[in-house]
């Protein structure tokens, strides 16, 4: 085969790869994950596996991400079309100019616990007094433990603590070098597990009065203007993913072992889909359909965050700044 | 004369690189207000300075644990670093078995390894310093071993002629000649110390400025990010002038330090 026509077989092949794509005349979407995939995304490659988003004429690309803020501002800059990310982190990201909003609320009881091993026996706030602790400093975690702390009655010298990154955390709990560590119900307590076989017991920040919504789907403002309908056809199959996976976590579970099968453990992500489901419903909107958050809910975090969350109280505004339920089925 | 002293100013050693920075400054500066760069993405300049004059005491504070991990990890890479190089330029036995080693432990990603660190050390200085190790002893190594094997031999086979002692040769010839490869490595060392305290103080830390530029990240504090960057390549260069200064004290010979040649440079 001579040089040109391996050009003119290269450019064939490159357009019968582009030239499929754009035939289907789909909208090619970009959603960036807060995180590497585990349990908690699973209902969106259940989406994509069922077609649920091509059924909506959205070809998904799904993205693994490297922590909330860093979403956020790729989100902000257009980067990613969509993005699953810490509200909060969000609202804090917005408050400072970035132009984000969030079109739908995936957790809306929060997942936030303080965990160890139940061996050691802590299982009440104040089983803590005395034990280390591991945080990861500037994260949403570690900026409402101090609530947590206060609703509790604990002061921050009843116990030591320790700071690290988000592996740190885990590596001293499983090495004992702290008891308990600031995680997510659904993720840490399941990384715990996965890498020790010991049971984790959480004490959760919800149980004690801190309400405040998790993960949700976030855009650029722009985009609510220039393509509405892509939004609601997004959420649409968002929604629907979401309900399936409540329904039959084992399927999301599946799908996303299959899509990225270092994902997890079969068990215990299931476990943390299940625990997922769970946190869908807010404690002021029992009735509504997944990613549909209350107002009260949203107001309260916005409270807790300016109170708390390093928000500062001047450019705060108001709760409907930061979502919109307008664009949910 | 007042011109001749406006231009001796100007174009003095020490005002030439604090020159570049104000119009890199500048740059930045245009670059924000032409392209509209939102300050989430990247904060203006004077954001940066308002928070380095308003967060002076804490920038300051957090500074003293990162550059004692960092002195701790370049005393740490000397100590180990020159006499590793030493055995490695004298033998060659030596040499083929470990250079290939230390080569290939040289290639593996600290930021990989740094969180073992902590699980190994504990929280505290250690994992910080032997971060700072990990980073900065390499360089020593592969300078120093350079400086030992380029000593001309004449000289040596000159030292022989005069049944000088093995000590002898080694402190009035090898010693001597190496110096300036040896300075070469420290230099680059004390910068990638720096960096290494940084990167044990992301992973597992309770003070510092990683422990600050993280909290930074958290908040979306741009400018404190960048103000703790600032002072962070601060204590890079002045780290970077104290070894300098060592060494013009130390090999005050040496072809590098001449005057003639400092005004050509």
């Amino acid at each position: 085969m001579n040089f040109k026509r391996r050009i003119a077989l290269a450019a064939a092949a490159l357009a019968l790869v582009t030239g499929t794509a754009f035939a289907q005349g789909k909208d090619k979407v970009v959603l960036l994950l807060n995180w590497y995939t585990y349990s908690e995304h699973a209902p969106f490659y259940l989406g994509k596996a069922r077609g649920y988003f091509d059924a909506e004429n959205i070809d998904l690309d799904i993205q693994e991400g490297r922590g909330s803020g860093v979403t956020v501002q790729a989100v902000a800059a257009g980067t990613a079309t969509f993005g699953y990310a810490d509200v909060p982190t969000m609202m804090r990201a917005a408050s400072k100019g970035a132009p984000v909003i969030a079109v739908g609320v995936a957790l809306q009881t929060s997942p936030m616990s303080v965990m160890g091993f139940c061996e050691k026996n802590i299982r009440k706030p104040e089983d803590i007094k005395g034990k280390t602790v591991a945080v990861t400093p500037g994260d949403s975690m570690s900026q409402i433990w101090p609530l947590f702390l206060k609703k509790t009655g604990l002061k921050q010298d009843d116990f030591k603590q320790v700071a690290g990154d988000a592996q740190t955390k885990l590596n001293a709990v499983i090495n004992g070098q702290a008891d308990l560590l600031l995680g997510y119900v659904m993720d840490q307590a399941i990384k715990l597990q996965d890498a020790t076989h010991k049971q984790v017991c959480p004490i959760r920040f919800a149980d004690y009065g801190v309400n405040m919504v998790s993960s949700g789907i976030i855009v650029q403002k722009d985009l609510l203007k220039t393509k509405p309908d892509m939004v609601k056809r997004f959420l649409r199959a968002a929604t629907r993913a979401l309900e399936e996976s409540a329904k039959d976590p084992a399927a999301a579970i599946d799908a996303m072992l299959k899509a990225n099968p270092k994902s997890g453990v079969r068990d215990t992500a299931l476990i943390g889909m299940k625990e997922t489901a769970r946190l869908y419903k807010g404690p002021d909107n029992p009735n509504d359909k997944p990613l549909r958050v209350g107002a009260k809910n949203m107001a309260e975090t916005l409270q807790l965050l300016v109170d708390y969350g390093g928000l500062d109280k001047a450019s705060a505004g108001k709760p409907e700044d930061y979502y919109t339920n307008a664009y949910l089925p | 004369m007042r011109q001749g002293w406006l231009r001796r100013t100007l174009f003095s050693a020490w005002a030439r690189p604090v020159i570049l920075v104000l119009l890199l400054i500048a740059l930045w500066e245009l670059v924000i207000r032409l392209f509209r760069i939102p300050p989430y993405l990247i904060p203006a300049p004077e954001a940066v300075v308002k928070q380095l004059v308003e967060q002076w005491p804490t920038l300051l504070q957090q500074s003293i644990p990162t550059t004692l991990a960092t002195l701790g990890g370049f005393a740490m890479s000397i100590a180990v670093g020159i006499p590793l190089a030493l055995v490695i330029a004298y033998s060659r036995t030596v040499e083929s078995y470990v250079y290939p080693l230390l080569v290939f432990s040289q290639s593996v990603p600290k930021i990989a390894i740094a969180p073992l660190f902590v699980v190994w050390f504990g929280f505290g200085i250690i994992p910080k310093v032997i971060s700072a190790f990990m980073l900065g002893f390499f360089p020593i190594v592969v300078s120093t071993v350079m400086g030992f094997k380029s000593v001309d031999p004449d000289m040596l086979d000159l030292a022989r002629s005069m049944k000088a002692s093995r000590l002898e040769t080694f402190m009035r010839i090898s010693l001597p000649q190496a110096m300036p490869s040896i300075f070469a490595g420290l230099k680059v060392s004390i910068t990638l110390a720096v960096v290494g305290a940084v990167v044990g103080e992301f992973v597992g830390s309770n003070s510092g400025l990683g422990y600050l530029l993280q909290i930074a990240n958290g908040t979306f504090d741009l400018p404190l990010m960048f103000a703790a960057l600032t002072v962070l390549s601060g204590i890079g260069v002045l780290l970077f002038v104290i070894v300098d200064v060592v060494e013009r004290w130390m090999i005050p010979w040496h072809a590098s330090h001449r005057n003639d040649f400092a005004a050509t440079a």
